[in-house]
C-alpha cells in the first residue's frame, strides 16, 4: 500500500515533467520557431495555441509577435535650406520572419541597434532633399511614407517589417528658435502698429468727413439764406414801386419833407430871409 | 525539477545522517509526509480536484469584456456577468476595462496625478519639450491638449501592439504636429481649434487603426494654447493695439455725431433767420406800400391845401425844436452880415443851413 502509493505519486511526478518537455504553449503575443539541435525544424514560425515538441533534442525559441517600438534619440539634421532641425521620430515594427531574424539579429536590442543606424540615415537622406518648412508642413506625410517604405525594403532581409516611421517631433535648435521668436515679436509688433495706424486713419476719415459736411451744411444753408433774403428784398421793392409809382411827385414830396424832419434837427441853423413861402404871413 | 527529484531519491534510498545540511528540513518533511497516514486520501484529492475545477469561475465586471485564451491562443469573447473557463493550465483569463474612457495629457501634467488629492482644474505643470511646436507659416506655439480614448476591440488591445499607451502618445505627438505643421498660428489661437482638433483625432485613429491597436479616440480636446513666453507680450500687444484701433474709430465716430446735428441746428438757424428777414421786409413793404397810397387818396382829393398843410407841419415841426437856431434877415443884411456868422458853427452846419427856400 504504501510502496503503490510512492509509485503512483512518482508516476504522475515523472509524467508531468515529460509533459512539460513534449508539449508548450506559445501565447497570443507570441510566435515560436522550434530548433532540433541548433536546426530549424519547420520553415515556419509557430502561431498561439498548443504545440508538441521532442523532448531534450528540440528547444523552442519564443518571440513577440506584436508590433514594437522603436523610439530614436531626437537628432539634429540639416535641411535642403541649410537650417538645422532637431528630428525624434519613432518606428512601429514587428518580427515578420523570426527565423531571418533569429539568424540575422537574435534579439530585440540588436534588432534596434539595426534600426537604428537604418532609419537614421534614410531620414537624413529624405529630410536633406526638402527645405524645413516642407518637413514641417505639406511635405511630411510624403517624406514619412517614403522613409518607411525604404526602411521597409532594407530591413525585410532581417526578418523586419517596418509598419511606420512616424516624426514625431520637429523642434528648431535653441538658436534658431531665439531666431524666429525674434521674428515673430517683430512680426507682431509691425501688425499692432498697423493696428493703430489703421486706427488712426479711420479716425482722420471720419473727421475729415465730418468737417466737411459741417461745412457743407453751413453753406448750403447761408446760400439759402441769401436767395430767401434777395426774394424779400424783391418783394419789398416791387410793393414799393408799384405803391410809389402812383404818384412819384407826391412820393418826393412827401419823403423830401420827412427827410427834412430827420435831418433837420439839433444844432441846425435856420436862416431865413422875408421873402421865404415859410414867413409869408411874417411880414 | 529533475535534480531535486533524483535528490530525493537518493535522500530516500540513503535516509541517514550523512546529508548535506541543506536538505535536512526536506528530509524530515518528507518523513512525515511518508508516515502520514489519511483514511480519507482519495476525499482530499476529491477535494482539490474541485477546487480546481471550481478556480475556472470568473466574473466579468459590466465596464469589462472578458477575453479567454486556450494554451496562450485567443479562444473567445465574453461579456459581463459569471462565466467559466477550464482551469489553469489550460485556460486563462483577462479582463480589459472598455467601456472606461481613459485621458492622456500632452504638453503638461496634472499636479493631482501623483498624490492622492481629488483633481483641480488649474494646477498643472507645463511640459516645454512637448507643448512647444512649428506652425506651417514657421512659427512657434505652446499647445496643451489632451487625448480621450477607449478600447474599441479588446482582442487588437490586448495582443498587437506592444505599450498602447506609448503608441498612443506618439501617434498624438507625431498627428498634432503634422496638423499644426499645416495651420498657421493665428488659427491655432483663434478661430481654427476646432477644425485642428477634428483633424488631428482624425489623423490619430488612422494612425492607430494602421497598428491595429483597438483603440477608439473619442476625442482630441485642445486646453491651452498661447504663444511661447518669449513673445507672449508682443502678441499681447496686437490685441490691445486692435482695441486702440476701434477705440479712435469710435472717439472719431462720437465727433462725427457730435458737430453734424449742431451744424444742422446752425443750418437751420441760419435759414429761418433769413426767412424771417424776407416775411418782416415784405410786411414792411406792404404796410409803408398802403400806408402811402391812403394818404395818396386823400392829397388827390385836395393837393394843394393838403401839400400846404404837410409842408406847415413839417416846417412846424422842424423849428419847434429849441435846439435850433433860427435867424431872420433880409437879403442885403445876410450879404453884409457874414463876418458876424460864428465860423465854426457855419462850418459844421453848413449842409443844412443853406437852403431852406421851399
Amino acid at each position: 500500500m504504501k510502496k503503490q502509493t510512492i509509485i503512483l505519486i512518482a508516476g504522475i511526478l515523472v509524467g508531468a515533467l515529460l509533459l512539460t518537455q513534449i508539449m508548450f504553449t506559445v501565447d497570443q503575443t507570441e510566435q515560436a520557431i522550434v530548433l532540433q539541435l541548433g536546426k530549424p525544424v519547420h520553415p515556419n514560425a509557430l502561431g498561439p495555441g498548443l504545440h508538441f515538441k521532442l523532448p531534450i533534442v528540440q528547444d523552442v525559441v519564443y518571440f513577440d509577435s506584436r508590433i514594437l517600438d522603436y523610439d530614436a534619440k531626437p537628432e539634429e539634421i540639416t535641411t535642403e535650406d541649410k537650417k538645422y532641425m532637431n528630428i525624434d521620430s519613432y518606428a512601429k515594427w514587428r518580427i515578420a520572419n523570426p527565423l531571418l531574424f533569429y539568424q540575422k539579429v537574435r534579439t530585440i536590442p540588436g534588432a534596434q541597434a539595426r534600426l537604428d543606424d537604418i532609419i537614421r540615415s534614410q531620414l537624413r537622406v529624405s529630410l536633406g532633399r526638402y527645405t524645413l518648412i516642407e518637413v514641417v508642413s505639406h511635405k511630411r506625410s510624403e517624406i514619412m511614407s517614403n522613409v518607411t517604405e525604404r526602411t521597409q525594403k532594407q530591413l525585410l532581409p532581417y526578418g523586419i517589417e517596418v509598419v511606420d516611421v512616424r516624426i514625431k517631433r520637429t523642434d528648431l535648435p535653441t538658436e534658431n528658435a531665439s531666431a524666429i521668436f525674434g521674428r515673430m515679436k517683430a512680426e507682431r509688433e509691425r501688425q499692432a502698429k498697423q493696428y493703430r495706424s489703421e486706427g488712426e486713419e479711420k479716425s482722420a476719415r471720419i473727421k475729415a468727413q465730418a468737417d466737411k459736411e459741417r461745412s457743407i451744411i453751413l453753406a448750403e444753408a447761408n446760400k439759402e439764406a441769401a436767395i430767401i433774403r434777395g426774394e424779400g428784398d424783391a418783394e419789398a421793392t416791387r410793393i414799393y414801386a408799384e405803391a410809389l409809382g402812383q404818384s412819384p411827385e407826391f412820393y418826393a414830396f412827401k419823403r423830401s419833407l420827412d427827410a427834412y424832419r430827420k435831418g433837420l434837427k439839433d444844432n441846425s441853423r435856420f436862416i431865413f430871409t422875408p421873402d421865404s413861402p415859410f414867413l409869408q404871413y411874417f411880414q | 525539477m529533475n535534480w531535486d527529484w533524483d535528490k530525493l531519491q537518493k535522500q530516500r534510498q540513503g535516509n541517514s545522517g550523512g546529508t548535506p545540511p541543506g536538505f535536512d528540513d526536506f528530509n524530515e518533511q518528507f518523513k512525515k509526509f511518508k508516515n502520514f497516514k489519511l483514511p480519507g486520501g482519495k476525499l482530499i484529492f476529491l477535494a482539490l480536484g474541485v477546487l480546481w475545477l471550481l478556480s475556472g469561475i470568473y466574473i466579468v465586471e459590466p465596464d469589462e469584456v472578458g477575453v479567454v485564451k486556450r494554451f496562450g491562443e485567443f479562444s473567445r469573447i465574453t461579456t459581463s456577468g459569471p462565466h467559466y473557463h477550464i482551469p489553469y493550465p489550460v485556460e486563462s483569463v483577462l479582463t480589459p476595462k472598455v467601456t472606461q474612457i481613459q485621458r492622456i495629457e500632452m504638453g503638461f501634467r496634472s499636479m493631482t496625478r501623483n498624490r492622492s488629492v481629488p483633481f483641480r482644474q488649474g494646477q498643472e505643470r507645463g511640459v516645454p519639450d512637448e507643448s512647444l511646436m512649428l506652425t506651417g507659416d514657421e512659427n512657434i506655439v505652446s499647445l496643451q491638449f489632451i487625448v480621450q480614448f477607449m478600447i474599441k476591440d479588446a482582442k487588437e488591445y490586448l495582443f498587437n501592439v506592444m505599450d498602447v499607451e506609448g503608441t498612443i502618445k506618439n501617434a498624438a505627438s507625431a498627428a498634432m504636429r503634422e496638423v499644426m505643421g499645416k495651420s498657421r498660428i493665428d488659427d491655432a489661437l483663434t478661430t481654427g481649434k476646432q477644425e485642428i482638433q477634428a483633424s488631428t483625432r482624425e489623423l490619430m485613429q488612422g494612425i492607430l487603426d494602421s497598428y491595429k491597436c483597438g483603440i477608439s479616440i473619442v476625442a482630441v480636446q485642445l486646453q491651452n494654447v498661447h504663444p511661447p513666453d518669449q513673445v507672449v507680450d508682443a502678441f499681447k500687444d496686437v490685441a490691445s493695439a486692435r482695441e486702440d484701433k476701434s477705440r479712435l474709430e469710435n472717439e472719431a465716430q462720437a465727433y462725427a455725431n457730435d458737430i453734424l446735428p449742431k451744424a444742422r441746428g446752425q443750418a437751420a438757424r441760419i435759414v429761418n433767420a433769413s426767412q424771417a428777414y424776407k416775411e418782416a421786409k415784405v410786411r414792411l413793404a406792404e404796410g409803408d406800400a398802403s400806408k402811402f397810397l391812403a394818404v395818396l387818396k386823400e392829397y388827390n382829393k385836395a393837393r394843394d391845401i393838403t401839400k400846404k398843410r404837410l409842408y406847415l407841419e413839417t416846417m412846424e415841426e422842424i423849428l419847434s425844436n429849441p435846439e435850433a437856431e433860427k435867424l431872420i434877415l433880409s437879403d442885403d443884411a445876410l450879404k453884409k452880415s457874414v463876418p458876424y456868422l460864428p465860423l465854426d458853427r457855419i462850418q459844421r452846419g453848413k449842409g443844412e443851413s443853406t437852403n431852406t427856400k421851399q
